[in-house]
């Protein structure tokens, strides 16, 4: 065949998981578990879909982000071959600079042509710690690549107290931050941010049900509405 | 396919060959094709081919119906747009004449292609979204929308909103090629070298998520028009293909390495490989190894890569029509009734059923795919279905990806060290 071959659409799935000092312990051990608890449903949607790829890198901020993942892996490799995160002793909450680490791997001539629309997937169990300004100045950053725009942004908060309004801001609007009340609900959320990333992957999805429909799974353990409709990224490209 | 041996020796127009294939991903939730592809002989041993791309948003129901009516409307009216251009050796209107009196004599050539453009904007591009429209109004006048299209409708959209679709045309007469385009799709012109040449402006609105349509307020103004001028550009080769094939190439740059690897091809294999082959490139961009997207090509080969001989001796030769296996080739084709439609100079192939329209019928497995999906609207959810390798048309082949075809895994920098 001329031109070299053909391969999935990828679609770039990045974590940006807080290692703050305040993740110390069992918050941490929860974290892990939960990231561990994710990736096998997105291994198994991954293999039940047909049209992506599904690539996973990882940023873990605290003070200043840092590059746990870095390249682009498929998910079964990173599922197989996980390693736990570690907090950062005495680390604070910085989202800016983090945001801006991710903008750089989204920009124009870092991504793909043929890449689907990215998720982002943010877990925190605070407010930012940035200077003024900065937790403004890093998800402008974000916003103004075209792939950070069109992203999927998910906030996974765990406790009450960290679903606050920069959240609100950095979240996709047709998405409601999930909130963890205890470390044990953390992989519940996880795995319901993961049915989001395959159900709303899908152009045109009633959002406001599906976020309903989310919000309600994961408040049930167990639950997974998307169970019978596996295989959703359809083609839903439409006008401007 | 048929070829008369004097085409064979000599070429005298551009041969045409296309292909279309459902994707994985509709053939899994029952939605029919919504690409089409029609080509039509024109005056003079011109051709006219249209590709078009329904979308897929569920707000665009009916928009496999919408890429028929627009590659139908676009050869019709492509087909008009050449016994407008300048008879050969017209280099274009004189200055001081009338627009309508096209001069002879040594115009310069830029000014007839400034010329022919301005008559595609003028005439080729705006008549073609005016017909459209009409003849999707009179299409739900004569099949309103049912209770069911109704709620999958958004509020407020345009009756023309529902057929949706994009379109990709080619006019060939003598050296002029000309070229229109609304939405999403590539044209990749293959030079004489084997350079890529990407005629069609780049429209900065397309971003793979949303597409410009003909059923957009602003259709006329959103497409972008293109005329070569094959004596200035020689082309072997057009290729005009709706997203779903670019979206499966591995390579970013692809273009350049298709135009590289056809060119080689036409200078050493013959038009019945490629017509048998081109289903097989299309299926596998189609399938879940690639986009899984609905996949439409038609592949315009000119004269001179009719004629392309190899610079090397042939490895090998068949008798045309006969099952070849090269030798060093992993791809094995069993060609039965090849689904193409050919168009040497003034000769329209019958037997795949082209319609007067010009647009290519749908196979009674369309038919009842949009049947089947039009009945899952109505009961208001769509069954997730296995996955079949369902293909549309009689053609049967196998083939295996060379392993070195297939995208290699990213080596994995996470070994656990931090």
């Amino acid at each position: 065949m001329p031109g070299g071959g053909v391969a999935r659409r990828p679609l770039h799935f990045i974590v940006m998981a807080d290692c703050s000092g305040s993740m110390k312990g069992e918050k941490m051990q929860a974290l892990n578990y939960a990231l561990r608890s994710m990736l096998p449903h997105l291994v198994d949607w991954e293999r039940d879909q047909l049209q992506a790829q599904l690539l996973i890198r990882i940023l873990a901020f605290a003070s200043a982000p840092n590059w746990y993942v870095p390249d682009p892996v498929p998910v079964a490799e990173l599922s197989a071959r996980w390693r736990n995160l570690e907090y950062v002793p005495m680390g604070r909450t910085n989202m800016g600079p983090a945001f801006r680490a991710v903008a750089e791997i989204l920009a124009p001539d870092r991504l793909e042509r043929r890449a689907l629309r990215p998720a982002i997937l943010l877990i925190t169990d605070g407010l930012p710690t940035d200077p003024p300004g900065g937790f403004e100045a890093g998800l402008t950053d974000l916003l103004s690549t075209a792939a950070g725009r069109s992203a999927l942004r998910l906030a996974v908060a765990i406790g009450r107290d960290a679903s606050s309004e920069p959240l609100d801001r950095f979240r996709s609007q047709d998405v409601p931050v999930l909130v963890a009340d205890g470390t044990d609900e953390i992989a519940d959320r996880l795995v319901t941010a993961s049915i989001a990333v395959s159900r709303m992957s899908e152009i045109g999805v009633n959002r406001e049900a599906l976020a309903e429909q989310l919000l309600q799974a994961g408040r049930r353990r167990g639950s997974d509405p998307a169970a019978s409709d596996r295989g959703a990224i359809r083609f839903d490209d439409t006008i401007l | 396919m048929t070829m008369p041996a004097d085409q064979a020796d000599r070429p005298a127009g551009w041969l045409v060959l296309t292909a279309s294939e459902r994707g994985a991903a509709h053939v899994a939730v029952r939605t029919p094709n919504q690409d089409s592809v029609a080509v039509e002989p024109a005056d003079a041993g011109g051709v006219v081919t249209a590709v078009a791309d329904g979308h897929g948003h569920s707000r665009h129901l009916r928009s496999a119906r919408g890429s028929r009516f627009a590659v139908s409307i676009g050869c019709q009216v492509g087909q008009e747009f050449v016994g407008k251009l300048p008879a050969r050796g017209a280099a274009g209107p004189t200055p001081g004449r009338p627009d309508d009196e096209w001069g002879t004599g040594a115009e310069v050539d830029l000014d007839a292609a400034s010329h022919i453009a301005k008559l595609a904007g003028d005439f080729l591009v705006p008549t073609i979204v005016a017909r459209w429209r009409e003849a999707v109004l009179a299409d739900v006048a004569a099949d309103p929308f049912t209770d069911a299209e109704q709620d999958r409708r958004r509020r407020g959209d345009d009756p023309t909103i529902a057929y949706g679709s994009t379109l990709l045309l080619c006019t060939a007469l003598d050296q002029w090629l000309v070229l229109a385009q609304i939405g999403d799709g590539d044209v990749v012109g293959v030079r004489s070298d084997g350079t890529a040449t990407l005629p069609v402006p780049v429209d900065p609105q397309l971003d793979g998520l949303v597409t410009t349509s003909l059923c957009g307020q602003d259709a006329v103004d959103d497409f972008r028009i293109a005329v070569v001028d094959t004596t200035r550009t020689p082309l072997l080769a057009a290729l005009l293909a709706t997203d779903g094939y670019g979206n499966a190439q591995v390579v970013e740059e692809w273009p350049s390495s298709f135009s590289k690897d056809l060119a080689v091809l036409l200078r050493e294999r013959d038009m019945q490989w490629l017509a048998s082959q081109l289903p097989v490139w299309t299926a596998r961009c189609a399938s879940a190894d690639g986009s899984a997207d609905d996949t439409t090509v038609a592949l315009l080969i000119s004269p001179a890569g009719q004629s392309a001989r190899p610079l090397m001796p042939p490895s090998s030769s068949g008798a045309a029509g006969s099952v070849q296996q090269d030798s060093g080739s992993d791809e094995i084709t069993i060609p039965a009734v090849i689904r193409t439609d050919t168009v040497p100079s003034g000769y329209v192939p019958a037997e795949l059923g082209v319609s007067n329209s010009g647009a290519i019928e749908p196979t009674a497995d369309e038919v009842e795919a949009e049947r089947s999906g039009a009945a899952q609207i109505e009961a208001g959810q769509m069954e997730q279905q296995q996955v079949e390798a369902e293909r549309l048309g009689p053609q049967a082949f196998s083939c295996e990806d060379s392993p070195a075809e297939r995208e290699p895994l990213p080596p994995s920098p996470w070994s656990g060290e931090r």
